[in-house]
């Protein structure tokens, strides 16, 4: 997690250097087929049916994107992302691996002349619950699964280096509805994991 | 607090040139949430509208969760409150992308603010898409139904009757003085074609009244075809839309409405036969006494039309696959809590051949599959069939009966050993139906 925050940090820093070069490329936002790839730190909630509190975990995500342009504002592309936590416990005690993620189709729209865009979503969503051996050897390695729903929303900045290339900051949170998971020992119903992310990403467009 | 606010909008909005206003449109869409609780506070004093900064404190930390609400409060009444903030923004000038936040926004500010519930996940879907394709079919049946160039009784009367359909439309419209004002009608007023069915008659059900046997009962029935899914070039999401429904003594028995989202030509558009691929944004509504299904979907696939001989005679298709964004459908026994069916997303697909004649069709068969997975309730992955024929035969210009025959089919499987469920439901109306229809330039159907 350390390592993550330091390389969104440095990333930032990047991106905050393309800012000065934006006065010399022209202004506009992608066209054509584009595609955006991008990491930072992130947070997951999850609440579920009779849990007397929600659990949260930071973790490590990524994402990718890739569309095409409706209008002259308006975006829309695929999106795929992924939240990776490996010290997550639905107990309190158990290190689950949680990796929670979305398929979306998403709309990004740039209501003015900058890089300021608002993105919003709806697609499939996926959870994966792994808990390792116990030492001891009396619990066995086990693996549980969810899918559901998953709506996104956010905002984002394009910074574009070149007239090829940009930089691309997101706030996005990802709400996924993945149903029950079962655990050894219990079952965790109506999980619904809320991951918030922010991260840095590069563009091609 | 929620009058000055009103008071302060009336103020601001007291221009009847219509241009985008988005400040306005949130504001709307706050002060409709605002008004509705107040309300349910004072009026009806009801313990969850009595919220404030702890319960906001408490809703923030905790997030999302499913609700126990009853299903036509979750599949009818929130998306129909969805539709007046997605018109809070058609009315304030805002287009239907423009549109869709303002629907997100008002929803998801009334789960986190409007109520001493923890925030319910099924209400944000429903209410924010509901709301939009409920929303975007009634800001055009309102403006149909108005008409700026009318005068005096007829007038008022068509602003009053198109309230139940576009409430804040027509809030908007009169503190703008445009109940009286004098002017052109917008582009929604006039769509190309345009046709309007309205029956009375008796329907025979098994399961309608009891757990077994054919029982009857009385249904009105109301259908609206806006535009023309194979004639017209697209222009704007939502320039054609179908809505249907279904009124029995026991209530909304389906309210069922596709609108267009987006549309392409597959073929010359002169040809005799047109082929058009279509987006469809979807909402459905059923509820009768055996079954409750209802839910948010996006289809694509083609509309179809191959005209025969030259009397207006032809036969439309289609086809069309769906993804189900968030369904529910009833699950005795199971469910989460007081609440007695599951949420889930799904996939599906539908076709229908229809006989028409200039437009019309008279004779329709047509079949749909739905799967859905629930994600909330019970572990259960649940399929419905649905299909049937209906026909429609003229009498005089306008009279005409109908007569259907559908059935209504599911199964449901557990994962968790529960019995398989597999219930069927068939049903036949006979009505009595009055018909109008316009063609392009206001013309009457041929």
């Amino acid at each position: 997690m350390r390592r993550t925050l330091l390389v969104f940090a440095a990333l930032a820093v990047v991106c905050a250097g393309a800012v000065s070069a934006q006065d010399s490329i022209p202004k506009r936002h992608r066209r054509g087929l584009w595609g955006e790839l991008g990491s930072g730190p992130g947070y997951v909630r999850v609440a579920c049916s009779d849990c007397e509190d929600v659990i949260g975990a930071s973790g490590t995500t990524s994402y990718f994107r890739i569309g095409g342009v409706i209008s002259k504002n308006v975006l829309i592309g695929f999106e795929v992302f992924t939240l990776l936590d490996k010290g997550f416990g639905f107990g309190g005690k158990d290190t689950t691996v949680a990796e929670t993620g979305t398929a979306a189709i998403v709309l990004l729209w740039y209501p003015g002349k900058t890089g300021l865009f608002f993105k919003g979503g709806v697609g499939a969503a996926f959870g994966q619950f792994s808990i390792p051996a116990d030492t001891s050897g009396l619990v066995p390695a086990d693996t549980s699964t969810g899918g559901g729903i998953g709506l996104t929303f956010g905002l984002g900045w394009d910074l574009p280096i070149s007239r090829k290339f940009a930089f691309t900051v997101n706030a996005a949170a990802f709400v996924t509805a993945l149903g029950d998971v079962v655990l050894p020992g219990h079952e965790v119903d109506d999980v619904i994991a809320t991951n918030y992310q922010l991260s840095v990403g590069f563009v091609i467009r | 607090m929620t009058a000055p606010l009103l008071a302060v909008l009336a103020l601001l909005q007291f221009d009847s040139v219509p241009k985008p206003r988005p400040l306005l449109a949130v504001g709307e869409a706050l002060a409709i949430n605002v008004f509705v609780n107040r309300v349910d506070a004072w009026v009806f004093n009801d313990d969850w509208a009595h919220t404030g900064p702890k319960w906001w404190r408490r809703n923030i930390r905790l997030g999302w969760e499913w609700d126990e609400d009853a299903f036509p409060t979750n599949m009818f009444a929130h998306p129909y409150h969805g539709g007046l903030y997605f018109n809070a923004g058609r009315s304030n000038g805002l287009d239907y992308f423009e549109s869709v936040p303002i629907a997100f926004m008002g929803s998801w500010t009334w789960e986190y603010l409007g109520e001493t519930y923890r925030p319910s996940l099924n209400d944000w879907f429903m209410t924010s898409f509901g709301g939009i394709t409920l929303g975007e079919m009634f800001h055009r049946l309102g403006a149909k139904i108005r008409d700026n160039r009318a005068t005096g009784f007829t007038r008022t009367i068509r602003e009053i009757a198109s309230l139940p359909v576009d409430p804040i439309g027509g809030f908007n419209r009169l503190i703008r003085g445009q109940w009286t004002a004098q002017g052109p009608n917008p582009p929604e007023h006039d769509p190309t074609t345009y046709a309007l069915r309205l029956g009375g008659g008796i329907r025979f059900a098994r399961r309608l009244s009891a757990d077994s046997g054919f029982g009857s009962m009385g249904t009105v029935l109301l259908d609206v075809f806006y535009g023309d899914q194979v004639a017209e070039a697209y222009k704007a999401p939502f320039d054609v839309f179908s809505l249907r429904l279904l009124v029995t003594p026991q209530g909304i028995n389906a309210l069922r409405g596709t609108g267009r989202l987006y549309a392409t030509n597959l073929n010359s558009p002169s040809g005799r036969n047109r082929h058009m691929l279509a987006v469809n944004q979807r909402y459905d509504f059923i509820k009768n006494p055996a079954q409750s299904i209802g839910g948010q979907s996006v289809e694509i696939g083609i509309n179809s039309r191959f005209l025969m001989g030259n009397k207006g005679f032809g036969i439309r298709t289609a086809l069309f696959g769906d993804g189900i964004l968030l369904g529910a459908i009833d699950a005795p026994g199971t469910g989460f809590g007081e609440r007695h069916y599951d949420f889930g997303p799904g996939l599906g697909a539908r076709w229908e051949v229809a006989l028409e004649k200039h437009g019309q069709r008279f004779l329709r068969v047509f079949s749909q599959l739905e799967w859905i997975h629930a994600v909330s309730g019970a572990s259960a992955d649940h399929v419905v069939n649905f299909g049937g024929i209906e026909g429609g035969f003229p009498i005089t210009k306008h009279l005409g009966f109908a007569a259907s025959s559908t059935i209504f089919g599911r199964v449901s499987t557990y994962s968790d050993n529960r019995p398989r469920d597999a219930r069927d439901y068939p049903e036949a109306r006979l009505l009595i139906t009055w018909t109008k229809a316009w063609f392009a330039q206001g013309q009457p159907a041929r």
